[in-house]
């Protein structure tokens, strides 16, 4: 991490920070946690798993259906694990950089939060589905190597953000979904409203090192979008879990996401999940239409 | 093997030429974005699950190593 070549960070975060201050609640004590789920109720909304609008939905029996909600909510709140990990692990290296001195508070709760939330994701999993699923695989030699410093910090925080809206947009959705078990929705709605403050601020340290990027180059832009581009499609494809779909009984489960990931009405729900990131990455000056 | 090849070359239109002995990971042929994908179209050729805490990456990092370790298996089977 070479954070001495970046400008220092300042941002406006009294806000924010106050925010987390007066809304701060403990998480361990907040959840009423049911010893089972509801049988016949789907863990994630129907509308939100990976088959949903394809005829591969209507062709499982009810039984799968269920079966793919649950193990797809099981999948979902893993990769918001393995997620946070990773962003906290980076967020941690930086956090008392000069860089990050004026934003350091706000990164001490974000932390925290991101801490707790990983603590309540894994508690429905392991107590409800028994497991969670592995991480993926990285490999050493990463996709940032070609970019400057400052545009691979640009990427780190990128990425943050990115998840966090993908995952956003489906705990919005589920935080209201009245078909949903109480302590699936309580745990989407809590997340949704921390999430809330964290994506605005991830909009601001992206805009601010945006700005840095092209101020040094502004021909590496394109470059950076073209890395983002592959990070969104690359998000999309972790949803598509061929073990969630073997663990719901349905067989071959490698051609059925293949054939998922390909079909037209999935197009669009890659459109509707992508739809605000997509925008803001435009309105920023870094959206997929510089990628050549 | 083909399908391997044309997965690399889909992502890699400025590669020419792919050779057996090229290091596809740290010529970043195959990236950790593309590698998930990679691992997917490896386990649907040879119909063998590839479980990723226990994946050795020697076994990935030559189309050489990938035919030994994973392609020819299945013909041998």
């Amino acid at each position: 991490m070479a954070v001495r070549e970046i400008e220092p960070i300042e941002l406006e975060l009294d806000r924010l920070e106050h925010m987390a201050e007066s809304g701060y609640y403990n998480p361990y004590t907040l959840f009423d946690w049911p010893d089972a789920i509801e049988p016949d109720m789907p863990w994630m909304s129907e509308s939100l798993t990976t088959l949903a609008g394809t005829p591969m939905w209507d062709e499982l029996t009810r039984e799968q259906q269920i079966a793919l909600t649950k193990y797809e909510a099981i999948n979902f709140f893993s990769l918001n694990i393995h997620g946070i990990r990773e962003l906290m692990s980076e967020v941690v290296m930086r956090i008392h950089e000069r860089t990050y001195a004026n934003v350091s508070e706000f990164l001490h709760h974000f932390i925290g939060e991101e801490n707790e939330h990983m603590w309540f994701f894994a508690q429905f999993c392991l107590r409800y589905g028994g497991k969670l699923y592995p991480a993926q695989p990285t490999l050493q030699a990463d996709s940032v190597e070609h970019l400057s410093p400052v545009a691979r910090e640009l990427v780190v925080f990128a990425r943050i953000l990115i998840f966090e809206e993908i995952v956003d947009h489906y705990n919005a959705y589920m935080a209201t979904d009245e078909s949903l078990p109480h302590i699936a929705r309580e745990i989407n709605r809590v997340h949704h409203q921390d999430e809330s403050r964290h994506v605005a601020f991830g909009r601001m340290i992206f805009t601010n090192l945006l700005g840095q990027v092209a101020k040094r180059d502004p021909d590496e832009v394109p470059l950076v979008a073209e890395y983002l581009e592959n990070y969104l499609r690359y998000s999309i494809g972790t949803l598509y879990n061929p073990a969630a779909y073997r663990d719901a009984g349905i067989p071959d489960a490698l051609a059925l996401r293949r054939r998922a990931l390909e079909h037209p009405a999935r197009h669009a729900a890659h459109e509707r999940i992508l739809k605000r990131t997509r925008s803001f990455l435009t309105k920023a000056g870094v959206g997929r239409e510089l990628v050549k | 093997m083909q399908a391997v090849r044309d997965f690399i070359l889909e992502r890699n239109p400025k590669l020419d030429r792919l050779d057996d002995d090229l290091d596809l990971i740290d010529s970043r042929a195959i990236n950790s974005l593309a590698f998930v994908e990679f691992i997917f179209l490896l386990e649907e050729l040879t119909g063998e699950s590839i479980d990723p805490e226990e994946l050795d990456l020697d076994d990935f990092r030559t189309l050489n190593a990938i035919g030994a370790r994973f392609l020819k298996q299945k013909a041998a089977s």
